[in-house]
């Protein structure tokens, strides 16, 4: 993959039910939505009607929950098929899922679970991407989740896990800027050296979302405003990786449409914020 | 494939699942050494191994239940919610979700409630959760245009009689025990939902540009609806209506009975 194939899309937010009216009202000036594929893989009815109504006005990119790329069961392929069928529909931007398993021996928990970071795993995950990509015959981008626990027969940090993954896979990367907020608490690493260590020219999409705090752990609900630290590491993410396009995620508790798009719009400020600093950090790097 | 991996995950989807909690599940296993769940999460301080699992499995639970009771609203209004928890502690364990939605983990529900033993206290209640979840398979059936007074119009009459026609894929007929209808129509009216009578009742849920209803069918529409449903001809229908009037004109209750599938979009050419 060429990260010059992926269009730049602009600050966009995740569309939820309770904004389907709203939006096909309205038609506020969002830059693009990312749908949650899985909401939309139905035989008929009233999504795919909003669906549509949606796609004739907005850029589009599908985002799934449910690939299971992780997983040591083989990768479902009437998962596969209604995903490839949805991307016909919609023909998004790209396709996004994952850097996790989500259920094993057949059954689901509907849950985004880490892995163990090792080069076996790499390898696992990484077949399995590639097989997917085949399928779809499209690149898949993979997002790093917030997680709670770690193993014990980790070789690898977490980013080099990513990174590696999508070298060998060849596929994108959506980095969850609040995901690496909320890991960096709960495993005591630095957000800062994970945001450094990822291949720049792999970085497709941002997402950028509330957590909740619960003391001893961070966990990553979407049901708050992005927080301050987190806004700093998107505006040090923004300095490493340039123009990427940028999402906002908010599942729970979910706002008024325009507070979401104030926090699209607040994306898009630090964006421009940083690039106005570029042309100064260029003639500083160039007197240095 | 990792044999390591396939460990793992196996373990913690039992211990995520484990009906009692992640300490009651860890107790239960076979395959850990000595050093327990420790040898393979690593714990701090903060949050030892199995506390760690145990924020997935709270999650886990608290996500599906969620889902459930907004899937099942009419169910949870009248079992409260103390014993919906538990009647979902128990679903679980008997129908963990394997589909890839989410929107699939109620699909056994009403199943599941037809032995249970909130049957005595409640004998109607696997008859409401059965219509709720029809409700929502109706809502995401496959679309199709059904067949208008436009598009029988345009028919020349000489060819209705053999006309072949279906149900829309939209729609669903539920032979029920409970007339449970009204409770599920107090819960969306946000009003105090009352028992249901014992009444044998058949419903029928359809969706009509893309908005979902229901509605108590008679013995005759009925029998007319299954018929099409098998793929009578208009004549074959035509003539059961007719049987069925006894005083009124056989025309005027087949055009009655023809407008309100139609208005309703419940037919489909075959």
């Amino acid at each position: 993959m060429k990260r010059e194939d992926f269009p730049f899309l602009g600050f966009g937010v995740g569309l939820r039910r309770d904004h389907y009216v709203h939006i096909l009202e309205n038609n506020p000036p969002v830059d693009w939505f990312e749908i949650l594929a899985e909401n939309f893989m139905v035989a008929g009815g009233r999504p795919l009607e909003v669906l549509d109504g949606i796609r004739a006005r907005y850029p589009l990119v599908m985002h799934g929950v449910s690939m299971s790329i992780g997983s040591t069961d083989p990768v479902r392929r009437d998962y596969l098929h209604e995903l490839k069928a949805l991307a016909r529909r919609v023909e998004p931007a790209w396709i996004s899922d994952h850097l996790c398993w989500t259920g094993v021996g057949g059954r689901n928990l509907h849950d985004l679970l880490p892995l163990p970071y090792t080069r076996e795993v790499v390898r696992h995950v990484a077949a399995r991407i590639r097989e997917v990509q085949d399928f779809l015959e499209r690149p898949l981008l993979i997002e790093n989740v917030s997680s709670y626990m770690a193993f014990n027969d980790s070789t690898l940090t977490e980013w080099e896990f990513l990174a590696e993954i999508a070298e060998r896979a060849d596929c994108g990367i959506l980095l969850d800027i609040n995901n690496i907020f909320v890991s960096a608490f709960n495993h005591r690493f630095d957000a800062r050296t994970y945001i450094d260590a990822i291949p720049r020219e792999r970085v497709i999409q941002f997402h950028l979302a509330g957590h909740s705090d619960h003391g001893t752990y961070l966990l990553d609900t979407h049901d708050h405003p992005v927080r301050d630290e987190v806004w700093d590491l998107y505006a040090h993410a923004v300095r490493r990786f340039g123009a990427v396009s940028a999402l906002v995620e908010w599942d729970d508790n979910i706002p008024e449409f325009e507070r979401l798009m104030e926090t699209a719009n607040r994306a898009r400020a630090i964006h421009q914020s940083v690039q106005a600093e570029a042309p100064r950090d260029a003639v500083r790097s160039h007197l240095g | 494939m990792p044999s390591d991996l396939i460990w793992v995950e196996s373990l913690l989807y039992r211990l995520i699942t484990a009906p009692a909690g992640v300490e009651e599940g860890l107790a239960q296993e076979q395959s850990l050494t000595s050093g327990g769940l420790a040898q393979v999460i690593a714990g701090d301080a903060r949050l030892s191994a199995a506390e760690r699992v145990d924020i997935y499995a709270n999650m886990y639970f608290y996500r599906l239940l969620d889902v459930l009771k907004e899937d099942f609203p009419a169910t949870l209004a009248i079992l409260g919610a103390e014993r919906f928890h538990n009647l979902v502690t128990g679903y679980l364990i008997e129908y963990p979700p394997a589909h890839f939605s989410i929107s699939y983990a109620g699909e056994h529900l009403a199943d599941f409630l037809r032995d249970h033993p909130l049957r005595d206290e409640f004998p109607f209640l696997a008859d409401l959760a059965r219509l709720e979840r029809a409700l929502i398979e109706v809502f995401h059936a496959p679309d199709a245009t059904p067949l208008d007074a436009e598009q029988m119009r345009a028919i020349a009459p000489q060819d209705w009689p053999l006309l072949n026609l279906r149900l829309h894929p939209a729609s669903r007929i539920l032979d029920l025990r409970w007339n449970v209808a009204p409770t599920l129509h107090a819960v969306a009216q946000a009003e105090e939902p009352s028992h249901p009578p014992r009444e044998d009742t058949v419903m029928l849920v359809w969706r009509n540009h893309n908005r979902v209803y229901y509605r108590a069918l008679d013995a005759a529409e009925r029998a007319q609806l299954a018929l099409i449903s098998n793929g009578a001809t208009f004549a074959e229908i035509c003539e059961m209506i007719a049987a069925g009037v006894e005083e009124r004109d056989p025309a005027i209750a087949i055009n009655q009975r023809l407008e309100t599938w139609l208005r309703g979009g419940v037919l489909l050419p075959a």
